[in-house]
């Protein structure tokens, strides 16, 4: 798996995709989705679709893919090699998602949520394999959030295809678990091979899972705040565990739209009707004022 | 640097922004009245205190850093010239109290300084942050203005002719003697006082009809300069975020002459503001009602009881008679949205709770 071009930028989402099997454009389809690294604070979301002629589901099951979670790293490698070989049946199609995107989109004016995020990367790459002529027909997708309204949606979106979602589709259907076997395995080249654009000097590697709960994660994250800037783009700043140790050991920042009530206490409706101290009088004109330009006693 | 590079004429001071250098003050300026710009290139300039040993050990508030934008002239220092660039404190004409002017180098020309300031703004400046997003303004400035105070104030008291250095003097404020050292300060006094020259000494005494007519023009330049310009001037609810550019209904010429007086009100002493509106035969009350404000309704006046004008009744009697509201089409399609993970509306009303943070 070749993920160089995104770690030369991990600032954009990348999609990577394997050749479409010439089969695949003419006999039906059926295609998995899932995802990888959905929790974790560190690193890139992955997300999977494999897709396999109906015809030879038997021999994907003959792969023994497995759910991605029972398996170690090696194996998984050594099954998603297999995976990419059976390339006269099989292809797969990924977008990674770069942990900046995924900060930006969460913390933007207007949010951007995370099942919000991992819907539109599931349609689109649902849309991806449309696009490149394969027959899909009946498509199994692991679930973000309530199964029934994620499946009614991508319903809506796709009315021709045969949508099942599930929670722990993973092990129920072959397919879905072919696609976490890809997603887990980008994810862990993603980590392992990460490129900080920062320049962070002779940065520590050992972050541990990732995982918000690992006191690992935790440790290294205290020791890479900069007091301005924070994290380096690796990790999602919008995680309540990223957060939490910027509102400690960084500068405080305020935004235009922070909800910050403790510095703004709500006036109480009196005050509107108190006589002005400070007369209209000695206002600037509203030249001024428009423009925020003030006169100034000190520097 | 689109914006900045139309303002060719003025230099941007500031570490990496590749026009110029930093100013940096070290202890800032609030212990001291004036402050020197000592050691001065064209390219850096660096504040230090006046008074070293009155070190204030409280760390300024504000910025050691800041951003500013002035003609190249204000930094020109001349190889003669005694002193350089020099921040002052004066008396601010319209308010009577302290603000900061800047005398460029061998005092010839006065600034005034201001500064955009907007909340939620800060600056990248090389490598470095600066807290406030300020962005300083030198701009020059009539001198008349500052002295026309003092002159006033002279005239009330003791009404006589006297030597100017005599009128501007201020114990609170002692570098406004040296607006009469500006180039143009005394060659411009005849627009605003009566003079007398007895031997070899000239004495001067304020007269505020030449004032108002010397004003009068100021007004007429800045009219014309408003239009030049396209500065919106009319009437109607200005958004605080929004600064029109194209006028949207009709502008008088009464419209501009009432804005440029505006703007003159901030450089005189009020009384005389009142005066000028006056002079200029503008109308205490705009005669047109602002825009988008509905006609004020007046009661007629007559011997009548009063009558309510509408039924009010109706929202007195009972309320059993209303149905059972259904929801309309478009209600029903709200309800069926998907609303996981989003806020209630009452949410943003309930007292925050800090540990309650977003997660994923």
């Amino acid at each position: 798996m070749d993920l160089s071009e995104f770690l030369e930028d991990s600032s954009k989402n990348y999609r990577l995709v394997s050749a479409v099997p010439a089969a695949c454009l003419t006999e039906d389809c059926c295609l998995g989705i899932d995802e990888a690294g959905r929790g974790p604070v560190l690193g890139p979301m992955v997300y999977g679709v494999c897709y396999c002629l109906l015809s030879k589901q038997q021999q994907l099951e003959e792969l023994k893919v497995a759910d991605s979670k029972t398996l170690t790293e090696k194996e998984r490698e050594k099954l998603f090699a297999k995976l990419d070989e059976a390339n006269d049946f099989i292809g797969w199609a990924l977008e990674v998602l770069s942990p900046n995107v995924i900060s930006t989109s969460m913390q933007q004016r207007t949010k951007y949520n995370l099942n919000a995020l991992s819907h539109d990367a599931a349609i689109g790459l649902i849309q991806y394999a449309l696009d490149s002529g394969v027959q899909v027909k009946e498509v199994y997708v692991d679930t973000v959030g309530p199964a029934e309204k994620y499946e009614a949606k991508l319903k809506e979106r796709f009315p021709g295809l045969e949508v099942t979602v599930r929670s722990k589709a993973d092990s129920l259907f072959p397919i879905v678990s072919a696609a976490s076997i890809c997603a887990k395995v980008a994810r862990d080249h993603a980590i392992q091979t990460w490129k900080f654009v920062e320049d962070l000097g002779d940065i520590n590697l050992d972050y541990g899972s990732g995982y918000p709960n690992d006191p690992k994660t935790k440790d290294w994250l205290e020791n890479q705040v900069d007091p301005v800037f924070g994290f380096p783009q690796f990790v999602r700043f919008s995680w309540s565990t990223a957060q939490a140790i910027l509102d400690t050991r960084a500068v405080p920042v305020h935004w235009d739209d922070d909800e910050d009530d403790n510095k703004k206490e709500v006036s109480s409706v009196l005050s509107y009707f108190q006589r002005k101290t400070e007369g209209p009088k000695d206002q600037p004109h509203r030249f001024f004022t428009e423009r925020k330009l003030v006169s100034l006693v000190n520097l | 640097m689109n914006v900045l590079g139309s303002l060719s004429p003025f230099l941007l001071l500031s570490a990496e922004l590749g026009l110029v250098g930093a100013i940096q003050s070290e202890e800032g300026l609030s212990q001291f009245g004036s402050c020197n710009i000592v050691s001065l290139s064209r390219y850096y300039i660096d504040i230090r205190s006046a008074m070293p040993n009155k070190r204030n050990t409280k760390k300024d508030l504000h910025s050691n850093q800041w951003v500013l934008l002035a003609q190249e002239s204000v930094i020109d220092v001349p190889d003669k010239a005694v002193c350089g660039p020099v921040f002052t404190r004066l008396r601010n004409p319209k308010t009577g109290t302290a603000a900061l002017y800047l005398f460029n180098s061998g005092a010839s020309q006065v600034y005034e300084v201001k500064a955009f300031d907007e909340e939620y703004r800060s600056w990248f400046i090389g490598q470095s942050v600066q807290h406030d997003g300020r962005l300083l303004f030198v701009t020059p400035l009539d001198p008349l203005f500052l002295i026309l105070p003092y002159l006033i104030q002279a005239n009330e008291k003791q009404g006589k002719f006297q030597p100017v250095d005599q009128v501007i003097k201020d114990e609170d404020f002692p570098g406004c003697s040296n607006v009469l050292n500006c180039t143009r300060t005394l060659q411009s006094l005849h627009h605003i006082t009566d003079e007398k020259e007895i031997g070899n000494r000239k004495f001067y005494k304020y007269n505020q009809e030449k004032t108002l007519g010397w004003l009068k023009k100021k007004a007429e330049q800045t009219v014309k300069a408003l239009k030049d310009t396209s500065i919106s001037v009319g009437g109607g609810v200005q958004s605080s975020m929004l600064i029109r550019n194209k006028p949207v209904t009709e502008v008088t010429e009464e419209d501009y002459l009432r804005y440029a007086h505006g703007l003159l009100s901030d450089y005189i002493p009020a009384d005389l503001s009142i005066e000028l509106r006056k002079f200029l035969e503008l109308p205490a009350v705009p005669t047109k009602t602002a825009v988008g404000e509905p006609p004020s309704k007046k009661r007629k006046i007559s011997d009548k009881p009063v009558e309510a004008e509408e039924d009010y009744t109706k929202f007195n009697s009972d309320s059993k008679e209303k149905k059972p509201s259904k929801m309309t089409a478009a209600q029903k399609s709200l309800a069926k949205v998907d609303k996981s993970g989003m806020k209630n509306i009452s949410a943003f009303f309930a007292s925050k709770n800090k540990a309650a943070t977003k997660s994923i």
